[in-house]
């Protein structure tokens, strides 16, 4: 399977494959936003035909009143190409991103409390963290996980900049 | 100024608040201001035309019309009532007319920037070049400090492909710029420099400038990617292979990027001699070593070895995933049965598996006897091996794997997912839904498997069982699931419908899903409005850019032609038999079963408006983005009637071919559906354009034989009056042998 950055050819695939795996879904528009936003945080997974089954949809969060840092919008991989590690080789493309392109400081994300498959992937497979619960998260009034990774060395001195002086609680996670 | 116009002091006042409240969305408040000036002055142009825009802001489009135009009949010189009405064709989406009413506005007052602003988007979504670097060169003029304006000029000279201004504005555009820290605006900014140099064809210089504004660059994978380009490009391969490299060891599942390596070294030819052949799995097997993770590298190999390389290969490859248990493993091997040897050695390999794993746990019987296989091994190599004989339409086979799969472990969904495709391709519809829905009911939380399932119910013309699946996922709040996964701009079900309503003879329907489609497709293209000015701010020109090509293509996606092609039989099939009102064919029914079928047709229909009650009002919280009107209209027409009552159905279906035409001239289904109509019209010309256009592209596809023999019958049966036509005619048929 071919791991790339998604391109704005990509988008109706990805929304695609979106509408077959999972219940947040988008419209056209918003996939543009993220693709004419941060081009450089989304991947797809292409099979031999170019074909796309499986993408990351990412984006950065970029409030004053915190570090910048990513946050997943959507992840999934079509259920018949599990167990190949494409959600993880995704993720670890578009972290790199966040850190290279945005210097992100960490990765955030959301999913649902009952989504067992999922929560394991990210806490045993991706290694993030639970981070805390958001109530009625979901149109359908399910709560969430939001969930957390860190992707700079906290130990190294991170050059201090306005940010960081704003909110160093933020910071430090 | 004309007299009518001017307000006093007190009025005047108020009428710039009004101004104000438009670009701070207060509709309501300028909406009352806007009354009391016209309580005074009924007959002011300008007041009534900001009235109709703030109706129209407040969903009173009618209205708002009304006004604007009372407005512009009071004041025909007054460039605010024509831009007011040139917004409201705007948001009507109407952009002809809203072009029309800007150039009107801009006679009265030339420099207004906020009209020149507008105009130069509704150019560019119109591309209309050349009109928008006039625009654009009068906004940099009249604001030379506002860097966007740079930009847009730079944007309208590539995008007629006059390169060298281009590049000239954005050099002087980065002159005049303060030395800034590195910041995410400028790296995309200068990256964005770079690809014009490289579209200008220079890429000496592209390479040269690349190099300069490295320090200033942070998406530093793009600026290595066209590094190695443009070293392989330059022929500088001892560079090139060292940035192949380096990228390849930060995604070693990148093909191009793996490619590209390939390409270096010389071994991306056709008919590569054995020794080419050799190093190239060489370079395969390096990678491989070098990142173990890496699947391509595993498995792009087996497109190139051949023989005895290719058995050990596959073997390996084969054995390893189904180990792991790969689900995909025989649809990633399936492309290499294209070969005929290939697809000979696989399937020696995986049925020697079969036998061996059932006998003695191994995959063969020369192995470690200490190793054991898990017992889903063997689990997975049947699993395999049903896809394969399915492939080979060996049906019944197929079927007795699968089933020995599933006695082997009941609770597995893709066994069942895959014994439903077997029957499927066996042509057992119904059985193939029943046991896709088996799949579902093993697991209710997967979306995946309750999509495909509805799927299935669809293909065999069960469209109610299938939404009320697919409700199981859809937003408890939308008017139905068909209304939440259309309003999600959802084109597989779609299309899945439109295509069991054509099967259904519901040509009315049908037609509804596939102009649903084509509503798809139209709001795609109106999507890239707003990011005519947010790109600008933004800077990410190389994907806006991308963006603007990929809209002028849009029409060209499969779903499209997908899409084109039902609305084209179902307007054809109109054309040959009109059928009543209702959408059913009615041309070989007697009266009284024509009288029957209507009657049921008319129940079915009040039956219909019933169930499409409005949506419920209660407002619930959601996420941002799914936001979506809530006040939708209801549907007045399920049954698609207004298609049904077109006067000129080949006229209708040829709406659908033309953009085909333009943007798909080498997809073949343009040409076979252009058939289809122009052979009905009798513009035989135009038939055989296209007859020849396919045979073009395929002289293999059966459409085209049998098309060759339907045209010559209707020359035969209608023979052309003038010479001159019928000479190209006889000329071109004789060239399609």
């Amino acid at each position: 399977m071919n791991i790339r950055q998604a391109t704005v050819e990509d988008l109706m695939s990805m929304q695609n494959c979106n509408l077959l795996n999972l219940p947040e879904n988008y419209q056209m528009k918003y996939y543009l936003y993220h693709a004419l936003s941060w081009p450089q945080l989304s991947y797809v997974a292409e099979d031999h035909k170019g074909r796309i089954v499986g993408y990351v949809l990412a984006k950065m969060e970029e409030e004053p009143t915190d570090v910048p840092h990513g946050h997943i919008t959507s992840l999934s991989v079509l259920r018949t190409y599990r167990r190949l590690g494409l959600a993880e080789k995704l993720m670890t493309q578009s972290q790199k991103m966040m850190v290279e392109a945005f210097g992100a400081h960490y990765v955030s994300l959301h999913v649902r409390k009952t989504n067992r498959a999922a929560l394991s992937l990210y806490k045993d497979t991706l290694k993030f963290n639970v981070e805390g619960i958001e109530k009625k998260y979901y149109a359908d009034g399910e709560d969430a996980y939001a969930m957390r990774k860190n992707l700079i060395d906290t130990k190294k001195s991170v050059p201090r900049g306005v940010v960081e002086e704003i909110n160093p609680a933020v910071a430090a996670h | 100024m004309n007299a009518k116009r001017e307000l006093p002091a007190k009025e005047n006042a108020i009428f710039k608040n009004i101004l104000r409240n438009y670009e701070h969305k207060q509709y309501k408040k300028g909406l009352k201001l806007a009354d009391t000036i016209l309580k005074k002055f009924p007959e002011h142009g300008e007041t009534l035309a900001m009235k109709g825009l703030f109706l129209n802001n407040l969903e009173k489009k009618e209205e708002g019309y009304e006004f604007v135009k009372k407005g512009l009949r009071f004041d025909l010189t007054s460039h605010i009532c024509w831009h007011v009405f040139g917004l409201l064709y705007r948001s009507d989406k109407n952009y002809e007319e809203a072009a029309k009413c800007y150039t009107h506005a801009l006679k009265y007052n030339k420099s207004d920037m906020q009209i020149l602003r507008d105009f130069a988007l509704l150019q560019t979504q119109m591309r209309h070049y050349d009109a928008l670097i006039e625009t654009r060169t009068q906004l940099l003029q009249a604001k030379p400090t506002n860097p966007p304006f740079w930009i847009g000029v730079a944007l309208a000279y590539q995008l007629v492909g006059k390169y060298d201004i281009a590049i000239q504005v954005l050099e002087a555009h980065e002159s005049a710029l303060r030395e800034q820290s590195v910041n995410f605006e400028q790296s995309e900014l200068l990256m964005y420099h770079n690809s014009l140099l490289e579209e200008s064809g220079d890429i000496e210089k592209a390479l040269e400038h690349l190099e300069t504004v490295e320090p200033k660059v942070c998406d530093k994978r793009a600026w290595k990617v066209k590094k190695a380009e443009f070293l392989l490009k330059l022929n500088r391969l001892e560079e090139a292979e060292t940035a192949y490299r380096l990228l390849i060891s930060e995604n070693p599942d990148n093909y191009s990027y793996i490619k590209g390596l390939i390409a270096v070294k010389g071994l991306n030819a056709d008919n590569l001699t054995s020794e080419q052949q050799s190093a190239m799995l060489k370079i395969f097997d390096d990678i491989q070593s070098d990142f173990p993770r890496s699947t391509a590298a595993r498995n792009l190999p087996l497109n190139y070895a051949s023989g005895d390389n290719f058995r050990n290969r596959a073997d390996a490859y084969l054995q390893s995933a189904l180990r792991k248990g790969v689900p995909s493993l025989f649809v990633d091997i399936k492309r290499l049965y294209s070969d005929s040897a290939k697809e000979k050695i696989v399937e020696e390999l995986v049925t020697g598996y079969e036998v061996s794993l059932e006998k003695t746990g191994h995959f063969n019987e020369e192995q470690d006897e200490k190793v054991v296989e898990p017992p889903t091994a063997y689990l997975w190599t049947l699993y395999f091996l049903a896809q394969h004989y399915d492939k080979q339409r060996k049906t019944e086979l197929a079927l007795k794997t699968i089933d020995k799969a599933i006695e082997h472990t009941p609770t597995l969904v893709e066994l069942y997912m895959t014994k439903g495709r077997i029957l499927k391709h066996g042509g057992d519809l119904e059985a193939a839904a029943r046991v896709m829905n088996e799949a579902r009911e093993m697991d209710l939380q997967d979306r995946f498997i309750n999509s495909k399932c509805a799927k299935y119910y669809i293909r065999n013309d069960k469209i109610e069982e299938a939404e009320k699946i697919l409700g199981l996922f859809t937003r408890p709040d939308a008017a139905s699931p068909l209304q939440d996964l259309t309003d999600m701009q959802c084109m597989w079900l779609t299309l899945e419908e439109g295509d069991s309503y054509l099967r259904q003879g519901q040509k009315g329907k049908a037609l509804k899903r596939y102009h649903t489609v084509e509503k798809f497709f139209s709001d795609i293209f109106d999507d890239q409005f707003d990011f005519h000015t947010y790109c600008l701010r933004k800077t990410t020109l190389r994907s806006y850019v991308d963006t603007i090509r990929f809209e002028d293509n849009l029409k060209g996606s499969h779903y499209f032609v997908r899409a084109a092609v039902g609305a084209v039989k179902a307007y054809t099939s109109l054309a040959d038999k009109p059928s009543g009102a209702n959408g059913m064919d009615e041309a070989n029914m007697s009266e009284a079963e024509k009288k029957k079928a209507r009657n049921k047709a008319r129940k079915a229909e009040l039956k219909a408006q019933k169930e499409n009650k409005p949506p419920k009002k209660e407002q619930v919280k959601e996420e941002a983005p799914k936001k979506v009107d809530v006040k939708k209209p209801t549907d007045e027409d399920p049954e698609g009637e207004k298609y049904l009552k077109t006067t000129d159905a080949l006229a209708s279906a040829l709406e659908w071919v033309r953009p085909l035409e333009q943007v798909a001239p080498k997809h073949i289904q343009t040409h076979l559906l252009g058939f289809e109509i122009y052979l009905r019209k009798g513009s035989m010309l135009l038939a055989l354009k296209a007859l020849v256009q396919s045979w073009t592209i395929d002289k293999t596809n059966p459409q085209v034989a049998k098309n060759i023999a339907r045209f010559k019958e209707a020359v035969s049966a209608n023979p052309p009056a003038n010479a001159d036509v019928k000479a190209v005619i006889d000329s071109q048929l004789a060239t399609l042998a």
